[in-house]
């Protein structure tokens, strides 16, 4: 999933009849007292950075007039939040709010439908009011074949206690939401105060939204605004990281190929498959080691891929060792593999006599994989040991390093 | 007897020209699955290792009697492909596209529902019973009898790679495989463990289950009350893996739907103590798979 920044979303909902709150982006607090002149005090100041919860995290702050505005901005711009450092606000006009209400929809994977979760009890205390009082909020799941006609949208309010205007703006809304729901392949859809104004209105107060990456390639009005695959980060990405993106994109079409820093460590961990990667970063950690990265690779990688990925690996301060360890492969050609990870370590001038390392390596081509890495001095593994059994071989040749 | 891949498998692949498929036709064809047709549009008439091609599903069907579509064609076409099948009957439908658009599997799952079909995937690498020598899909690649030989372990995997590996694990323990499933990676598939472990449980030759989980959505869980309700009655031993991300730093969460829709569900710490309490024998590490296995089959 990829997370859509807030001026972003708001635009699109905008775009498609839902009402939104006037707002500027902007990247210093000059320009801040600007835009909120413009827009009149009070204003809400908002870390412009794709993470939820900003409101708990005191990314969001109101101003109520000219003499605060750039305190405030500069406060929120020199901040990181959820490791993520603030570059710009969203400098909005605050509403006058009577009633905060939740909306959200996203997909129930156990169930395999969109949800609706809908609430009258809005605002940042959701989840634990979905805890201690459920009965504040409804879930309801949309047959999608048939999509969500109004009368639905309608129920769903009513039931929760709308009436009136309220119910007729509230109906509206929620039809218009989950077409941009589907339009835009969104995985989630939160709108989180839907604010009832002092004077009637109903306004997407904040709005979050998640992409679904495997549909940008007919979203062009998302592809270029959203950070593909931000949603596996808990920070932005490192150099390395954003080096191994590179090197994983240059060739799309053959084999991926995931690396994350961790910090700290001193293996170097390369694994094969998303599962097979799970089980020994496990396994490794179990028995009390300490990878330096995580990383995947499979769907049958070139050669020159692996070389890339190996020598980002090997190449992080503090790797000490390194392990290759993966599931039998169905389609990946493990001499490529081999050829990849031994010209890595030529470039990079490790003696592999005195480097620790472990090969687990079985599938396609293996009698040349296994050549490949006698010749170059490797202890080589095929099928005559388990996953477990490799990891722990590392485990016990790091021991002997100190 | 085995389940879903049979020697009763009569199999149409969808997308059979492309690189990949053409190469898992003709493994498949030297393994012994009857693959009797494929459609890729605009190619009818030529063959695919003497299997021949159809524009339509339609026309493909009306020349054989197809029972069971693999969809191996490209994500931006995979909706339209599973639909096709469905539209014309076809029971079993494996997926083995990966990075299909997630409305447009919410909708075909849903199509299929309907219709009354089964879908395995998306995002699988296949189905293989190795005492009907019957593969579907690319599992086990040409040389399948290094990790798969007949025997009465059902498998279960969510990762593909470790479909294979785990199959070879019950290879390594001294026993053989009824059926391997790869059910596939993705949040949303159309058979989660629960359905398949319904399968082991009505087929007489498959006498305990291996299952391979992994952290997220409520598969595990689900799959553990079904064994407590009594719906599976046969040994269950569970890998899970990936119990680090509990570690994790925050970051996975955006917004507050996923956790209101799944609560504290999806933690393999969670799915390992339900799956312990419904009576499964959860493996602490991989290789406890191999004595659980000696202990729990009797020869």
């Amino acid at each position: 999933m990829s997370r859509v920044l807030e001026n972003v979303s708001k635009e699109i909902l905008k775009e498609e009849g839902i009402a939104v709150p006037d707002f500027f982006v902007v990247p210093d607090e000059g320009e801040a007292r600007k835009v909120a002149d413009e827009l009149g005090y009070p204003v809400m100041i908002k870390a412009l950075v794709p993470v939820g919860k900003r409101g708990k995290a005191g990314a969001i702050k109101s101003v109520e007039n000219r003499e605060e505005v750039e305190k405030v901005a500069k406060e929120v711009l020199s901040m990181t939040v959820r490791n993520f450092p603030v570059e710009r606000v969203l400098v909005e006009k605050k509403l006058n709010i009577a009633q905060e209400l939740y909306i959200s929809i996203t997909f129930d994977p156990s169930m395999q439908m969109p949800v609706i979760i809908a609430s009258t009890a809005g605002g940042i205390e959701i989840e634990e009011i979905a805890r201690t009082r459920p009965e504040k909020i409804l879930k309801y799941h949309v047959d999608i074949l048939q999509d969500l006609h109004p009368y639905m949208a309608k129920e769903i309010w009513s039931e929760l206690g709308l009436e009136g205007r309220n119910l007729q703006q509230a109906t509206d809304l929620l039809s218009k939401l989950y077409k941009v729901f589907r339009k835009y392949d969104a995985t989630i859809l939160e709108i989180n105060p839907l604010a009832i104004t002092s004077d009637g209105k109903l306004i997407a107060a904040a709005v979050l939204m998640g992409a679904d990456d495997d549909a940008l390639y007919r979203q062009p009005s998302l592809s270029r605004k959203v950070e593909v695959g931000s949603d596996r980060a808990w920070r932005p990405l490192t150099q390395l990281e954003k080096e191994m993106v590179a090197v994983d994109r240059a060739e799309p079409y053959r084999g991926t190929a995931r690396y994350t820093e961790m910090e700290g460590g001193n293996i170097g961990f390369f694994c094969g498959g998303g599962g097979g990667s799970l089980l020994v970063y496990d396994t490794l950690l179990q028995m009390g080691g300490k990878p330096a990265n995580y990383t995947e690779f499979g769907g049958n990688p070139t050669d020159t891929k692996v070389y890339g990925l190996a020598k980002g690996i090997l190449s992080k301060p503090g790797v000490k060792g390194f392990l290759l360890d993966a599931n039998i492969t169905n389609n990946t050609q493990t001499d490529l593999v081999a050829k990849g990870i031994i010209k890595a370590l030529q470039d990079l001038k490790i003696d592999v006599k005195k480097f620790p390392m472990v090969i687990r390596l079985a599938g396609v081509n293996e009698p040349e994989a296994r050549r490949l890495f006698e010749e170059a001095g490797i202890e080589y593994h095929g099928d005559d040991i388990t996953m477990e059994d490799a990891a722990r071989l590392m485990i016990d040749k790091m021991k002997k390093l100190v | 007897m085995a389940i879903l891949a049979t020697k009763d498998s009569k199999v149409v692949i969808q997308g059979i020209t492309g690189r990949e498929a053409s190469m898992v036709t003709k493994h498949s064809l030297t393994y012994g699955t009857k693959i009797l047709a494929g459609v890729t549009p605009g190619k009818e008439g030529q063959d695919v290792e003497g299997v021949p091609i159809y524009d339509t599903l339609k026309r493909a069907c009306q020349k054989h009697d197809l029972n069971t579509s693999i969809v191996y064609v490209p994500p931006a076409f995979a909706h339209d492909a599973v639909m096709e099948a469905i539209g014309n009957g076809i029971k079993l439908i494996l997926t083995i596209t990966e990075r299909i658009p997630r409305h447009d599997v919410a909708h075909f799952l849903a199509a299929a529902k309907r219709a009354n079909c089964t879908i395995i995937g998306p995002n699988s690498v296949g189905i293989l019973s190795p005492g009907e020598k019957v593969k579907l899909g690319p599992i086990g690649g040409d040389k399948v009898g290094r990790c798969f030989v007949p025997g009465e372990i059902g498998v279960i995997s969510r990762s593909g790679g470790m479909t294979t590996e785990c199959s070879w694990m019950v290879k390594r323990a001294g026993f053989g495989v009824s059926t391997s499933v790869s059910i596939g990676g993705d949040p949303m598939i159309g058979s989660p463990p629960k359905a398949i472990l319904s399968m082991f449980e009505k087929d007489p030759q498959t006498r305990t289950v291996v299952m391979w989980g992994e952290p997220g959505t409520t598969h595990e869980e689900d799959a553990a009350d079904f064994v407590k309700k009594g719906g599976f009655t046969k040994p269950l031993i569970v890998y899970m893996a990936g119990r680090f991300v509990e570690d994790m730093p925050e970051g996975t969460v955006f917004g507050h739907a996923a956790s209101i829709i799944e609560g504290g569900t999806g933690k393999p710490s969670n799915k390992m103590a339900k799956l312990k309490d419904a009576g499964a024998h959860v493996a602490q590490k991989f290789n406890d798979i191999l004595w659980i296995l000696q202990k729990v089959v009797k020869k």
